[in-house]
């Protein structure tokens, strides 16, 4: 499925379109201009169709829990992990649960009413708010200190080629959905296409300087000064060029394996480059929030790699007493954790550049879901695993809250990058404020 | 080889073509000799003494001015007469006495035919063809037409509205029983509860709709399209696989779409909109925009087509406005700012070359011919971008090169892309100004569309059908029917009639009650199709635009302007008080812009009718001056208000021949209304215009001044040479000293037939092309 034609909207949103293109040698943030506080990222990775509880959930709870199979990759990280049981979405409203699971993950508000019937309740629209990584964009973006090109970066794992409430996470705001690039040719084009575009310039413009000399010699004395003229403008570009990749040293654009088709049997390939794009572009500090959905809400990956041929949401439907479709649920799930568990490794190795720690310590990741469980397509006790030490939670431990609804999370992660918003999402689930014991 | 021939150019050129360059030669020779007499003789001018002794103190030995005491250049295109009048009543300054009657007629004389008299300025400052790089438009259309070779193109056709298909499932599925297809002129319906009226479809609550074709983008600029539709739809435009708005999903009460896109001027751009009523209760969809200059409507018919043309590369990298000081857009300078433009638009396109470069190359990546297909994409691209075949030395640096330094050839091509887009061999029109045949296929399609060489001009270059200058009329023939040719004529009457600065008028609330943002968009609209259908003629004769009586009128400006027309009825073109009004010349937009807030302007109008129909250069006012508000005077009309306000010396001088033209207009009040009184006198429209032959003309009313202007000599030669620069975009004097009045003489002999003039001026600015300077030492050495 291949969708290289989809790339021009994101080229547009690269800055290549008439208002918002910056002069080539301002691009902003390319540098590590004077910010001396500490940066803290904000990564989201969602996968879907709830999780095997009995395969998941630790039975003792504080820092002495236990790490069942499915956060088995995950151990070498234990002391920068916190496991949340008891957190739930308790949003309700238009939509089925799937929708309501996916859309109000991050907002943790209500669906428009709509024309999307899913498999039971209500139609329904798009999220009525702005979901939490979008919010934390727009509050570093006000601020020049932690202003970067990107702002925010949206990957995807072969997410469907369609737009509905299913596969959208993120929200710009109300009726805004975002849309993540799952094809990484498409987020490297958006990431340093025109990095690369001006490395190559500066070799043009000699090239046009050739020419432009063998033109001075056919025109008349007078047209001539206007040839020089412009010679002076490209020369000045040239210099301006050249003059400028100290800041640059450090973002060199990484290597990436070509060809690799967007396909479900790719996953694992993708899902390695979307990561390496992410880990990179943290270095480079294009962006500080970044999300990472796998597939979509209903999600159907065929993990074949694992010699399993069915969809993950047909899976999911299974009853507990299917001992071999919950024996494939885990391994499906574990398979997720070991992709967290990479990008984490991968955080974790590399040093925070200009700063003290690795990347890790100053990023803080929330793997999320749209249900509990899939059988039952409960909204509670959604598996929620967070890494890292961008929010100084106290980590290392497990926790067991009673059935609290998930914008406290939202908001403990809001104000964890001193965004000091009294509710998020609705302002009816916020009452008891942010969760107790983070931090 | 002869001199004006440069290394450059590939081919011999046939005797018969040398023939006619020294004819061109011989001609010109002829025309500096006969200057070469003039000046002689005007060292026997007894005005030129008295000069000396009166005048050049001011002004200059020369007329050249003097920095401290009058520092412009005496030179403008006043009679003798007048000359020899204004000396008279106002020379010297403060001794108005000294120099009169003969003494001022012989001074006038000498001035006149020294440098005051365009002919005399053409003699001290010949013009000359500059080099010059497109113009922005030129850009645009070139980067456009040079990836729509790859996209393939349809010719123009006539059809209007949109393809429609209406099924009556809520998905597009098939039913052939129900099923039906027509072409709607626009979209803008509301079904209601129930199914479309002319359909049978058998259940209300569920059909869907698909439109199909091009939206035409009648100027260059932002459109802003709405979709209004309670139901799902999905908007695909000029990108058939992103659609450009998706309202699929339906999600709250968002009945409303909006998104904006800047298109060029003159081009179809495809569309498809995807309407779905599926378990709705209503079915309402309208496809609307907010065109430059216009109110939101719902798109007109005639801006929709139901061929579906190929998607257009719309370069958006923001361009610094070109020059357009000597009253039309040239590129004969650059600045930094357009430079970095050209930088910037080449990256811009080459990224969008890239996005799209599996259509464009006709090639898949990995498969085997992929290496071949980019090169041959690469050349094309590069030998019609730069306009010449390839040399060698092109191909090395144009494209091998880019390939040698990189090991990725899709980064290779991108190279290509952007370093041909940066080469002066594409930016400027035609470095060295050789008169090959490729040049001469780009005169004319710049000359005409504004655009490069189609495949046909560019196979004529390739194939000699362009070697001679019958040749190259033919294809000027063919081409002046090309809608193309219309969008650029339709420009040139945007900027004749000085529509582009006529973009924001107001009118007092009280005294005009109705004349609101829609009316005024209606009235622009009037205008443009006078225009249009103008342009569209086979034999369009300028004449009519002058002396129609007939007038595009919908109900809106009916009932304004007081019309017998239904109140709903859509644009028609009427004859409208045709005893008091005269073509455009009368057409209430112009009257209402050329017009103050509250009264007419006989001012403004004077100067319109001085500047753009009779093509006289007029200066600034040489002193500002607050105009008379009208409550100073409660008494006074309009037109004694204007003659007390410029009674002034330094006024008259200008306003003598600017008043006298605009009174014949002050029928029409500020909004263009016709009106007999004026504070409950007759209106007095008599005017007047002091001929460039000395001669007065007197005329009284918009007839008699439309009928005195179609016939003026000076409106017939102002037109070409306005016209010509137009098209051209160099001045008409560099193309030898006769030849705006053998235009003019084709003109009238056509019948005063736009088009014939167009082919000819186009004919003769690609092969009447005056030679190329005399080409550098090293050039001439070789």
């Amino acid at each position: 499925m291949p969708r290289s034609t989809s790339r021009r909207r994101f080229l547009k949103a690269l800055g290549l379109n008439a208002a918002a293109l910056p002069f080539l040698t301002n691009l902003p943030s390319l540098g590590f201009v004077g910010s001396t506080s500490r940066k803290k990222r904000f990564v989201v990775m969602f996968s879907p169709n709830g999780t095997v509880p009995k395969q998941f959930w630790p039975d003792r709870q504080g820092p002495d829990f236990d790490i069942k199979p499915i956060l088995k990759p995950l151990e070498p990280y234990r002391d920068q992990m916190l496991v949340l049981n008891g957190v739930c979405d308790k949003v309700k409203g238009d939509g089925d649960s799937h929708m309501r699971g996916m859309a109000c993950l991050l907002t943790g508000i209500e669906l428009f009413p709509g024309n999307i019937q899913g498999g039971s309740h209500t139609p329904a629209g798009w999220s009525t708010g702005i979901s939490l990584d979008q919010e934390l964009k727009n509050f570093f973006q006000a601020n020049p200190e932690t202003k970067t090109r990107f702002g925010s970066l949206e990957f995807g794992v072969m997410v469907p080629d369609r737009a509905d409430t299913w596969t959208r996470m993120s929200y710009a705001g109300a009726n805004k959905p975002v849309a993540p690039i799952d094809n990484p040719y498409e987020m490297f084009e958006k990431l340093y296409g025109q990095v690369q575009d001006r490395e190559s310039l500066t070799s043009i413009l000699d090239d046009v300087q050739t020419d432009l000399k063998k033109l001075r010699s056919v025109v008349s004395a007078e047209d001539r000064h206007l040839l020089d003229e412009q010679a002076t403008f490209v020369r000045e570009m040239e210099l301006q060029l050249k003059a400028e990749p100290e800041t640059e040293k450090g973002h060199a654009i990484p290597e990436i394996e070509q060809g690799v088709r967007e396909d479900n049997d790719n996953i694992p390939q993708i899902s390695k480059m979307q990561i390496d794009l992410m880990v990179n572009s943290f270095v480079s500090d294009f962006s500080r929030v970044a999300t990472l959905q796998y597939t979509n809400s209903v999600g159907q990956a065929r993990m074949r790699w694992l010699g399993i041929e069915e969809g993950q949401h047909s899976l999911s439907h299974e009853g507990d007493d299917n001992k071999g479709a919950q024996e494939k649920l885990t391994k499906i799930n574990t398979w997720y954790a070991e992709q967290l568990a990479y990008l984490v490794k991968r955080l974790a190795e590399t040093p925070e550049p200009g700063g003290p720690g690795s990347l890790l310590d100053n990023t803080q990741i929330v793997w999320g879901n749209e249900l509990g469980k899939g059988n039952s397509h409960t909204l509670n006790n959604i598996p929620f695993v967070l890494l890292g030490g961008g929010s100084d939670f106290k980590t290392g431990q497990a926790l067991k809250f009673k059935n609290v609804p998930h914008n406290r999370l939202l908001l403990s992660l809001a104000r964890s990058f001193g965004h000091e918003v009294k509710t998020f999402g609705n302002s009816g689930f916020c009452g008891d404020g942010p969760l107790t014991g983070l931090t | 080889m002869p001199p004006f021939l440069t290394e450059r150019s590939q081919f011999s050129m046939p005797h018969n073509l040398q023939a006619a360059w020294l004819r061109t030669f011989i001609f010109a020779a002829a025309g500096f000799a006969l200057f070469e007499q003039r000046t002689t003789a005007a060292d026997e001018y007894p005005g030129k003494p008295l000069y000396a002794n009166l005048c050049a103190s001011c002004h200059g030995d020369d007329g050249q001015g003097t920095a401290d005491n009058y520092p412009e250049a005496l030179a403008g295109d006043r009679p003798l007469v007048d000359l020899a009048r204004l000396i008279t009543e106002t020379m010297p300054d403060g001794e108005s006495d000294v120099c009169t009657g003969e003494d001022a007629e012989a001074v006038a004389a000498y001035i006149y035919d020294s440098f005051y008299s365009p002919v005399a300025q053409a003699r001290i400052r010949p013009p000359r063809i500059k080099l010059a790089r497109l113009t922005n438009t030129q850009y645009r259309n070139a980067v456009a037409d040079l990836i729509g070779l790859f996209r393939g193109g349809r010719t123009f056709d006539d059809k209007r509205g949109l393809q429609a298909e209406y099924f009556a499932s809520g998905r597009y599925q098939r039913n052939k029983e129900l099923d039906f297809k027509r072409v709607d002129s626009l979209i803008d319906f509301d079904f209601g509860e129930d199914v479309p009226p002319e359909s049978k479809f058998d259940k209300k609550e569920e059909f869907s709709i698909r439109w199909q074709g091009s939206v035409i983008a009648p100027e260059t600029g932002d459109y802003e399209f709405v979709i209004q539709t309670d139901n799902g739809f999905q908007f695909w435009l000029n990108h058939s696989q992103v659609p450009f708005i998706d309202g699929k999903v339906r999600s709250g009460n968002d009945a409303e779409y909006r998104k904006t896109i800047f298109m060029i001027g003159g081009r179809p751009y495809p569309l498809r909109l995807d309407f779905s009523k599926f378990n709705g209760k209503s079915g309402e969809i309208r496809l609307r925009w907010k065109a430059p200059h216009k109110i939101e409507e719902p798109i007109p018919e005639r801006f929709l087509t139901p061929t579906r043309y190929a998607e257009v590369l719309t370069v958006e990298t923001p361009f610094p406005p070109d020059d357009r000081s000597e009253g039309y857009t040239r590129g004969t300078s650059v600045s930094k700012e357009w430079d970095t433009a050209t930088t910037l638009a080449a990256i811009e396109v080459a990224a969008k070359v890239f996005d799209d470069l599996n259509r464009l190359s006709d090639s898949r990546p990995g498969k085997g011919d992929r290496s071949k297909k980019l090169r041959s994409f690469c050349e094309r691209f590069v030998e019609r971008a730069l306009r010449h075949r390839l040399t060698d030395d092109h191909k090395q640096l144009y494209i091998e090169s880019q390939f040698q330094k990189m090991k990725d050839e899709e980064t290779a091509v991108r190279r290509v892309v952007m370093l041909a887009l940066k080469s002066p061999r594409f930016l400027y029109r035609e470095v060295g100004g050789q008169n090959d045949t490729f040049n001469f296929a780009s005169r004319l399609s710049f000359g005409l569309w504004d655009c490069p060489p189609d495949n046909q001009l560019w196979n004529g270059a390739n194939d000699n059908s362009l070697d001679s200058r019958i040749k190259v009329a033919r294809h000027a023939a063919r081409m002046v029917n090309d809608p193309r040719t219309k969008t650029k004529l339709r420009e040139f009457f945007h900027y004749w009639l000085k529509l582009d600065h006529l973009t924001d008028i107001s009118k007092d609330a009280e005294q005009f009650a109705g004349f609101d943002r829609a009316l005024l968009s209606d009235l622009r609209t009037s205008l443009e199709l006078t225009i249009d259908e103008f342009v569209s003629q086979e034999k369009p004769d300028l004449r009519q635009l002058l002396l129609s009586n007939g007038i595009f009128l919908n109900g809106r400006l009916g009932q304004f302007y007081g019309a017998d027309i239904p109140s709903d009825a859509r644009f028609q073109k009427i004859a409208f008080e045709p005893e008091a009004r005269s073509g455009i010349l009368s057409h209430p937009f112009l009257m209402s812009g050329f017009a103050y807030h509250n009264v007419s302007s006989p001012i403004h109008r004077g100067v319109f009718l001085s500047r753009s129909i009779l093509g006289r250069s007029l200066k600034p006012p040489a002193a500002a001056i607050t105009p008379v508000p009208p409550k100073l005077h409660p008494d006074l009309t309009t037109r004694q208000r204007v003659a007390l306000q410029t009674n002034h010396l330094v006024c008259r001088s200008c306003h003598e021949m600017i008043n006298p033209l605009g009174y014949a207009l002050e029928n029409f009040d500020a909004a263009g209304r016709f009106r007999q009184k004026e504070k409950n006198r007759d209106i007095d429209a008599s005017g007047s215009y002091l001929q460039q032959s000395g001669e007065l003309a007197k005329f009284s009313g918009a007839n008699e001044l439309g009928e005195f202007l179609a016939n003026s000599d000076e409106v017939h030669l102002a037109f070409v040479e306005q016209l010509f620069q137009h098209v051209v975009k160099q001045p008409i004097q560099a193309y030898g000293s006769g030849q705006k009045t053998k235009l003019r003489d084709l003109f009238v002999s056509s019948e005063f037939n736009v088009n014939t003039l167009l082919a000819e001026v186009a004919t003769v600015s690609a092969f009447d092309h005056p030679p190329a300077d005399a080409p550098s030492v090293e050039t001439v050495a070789k």
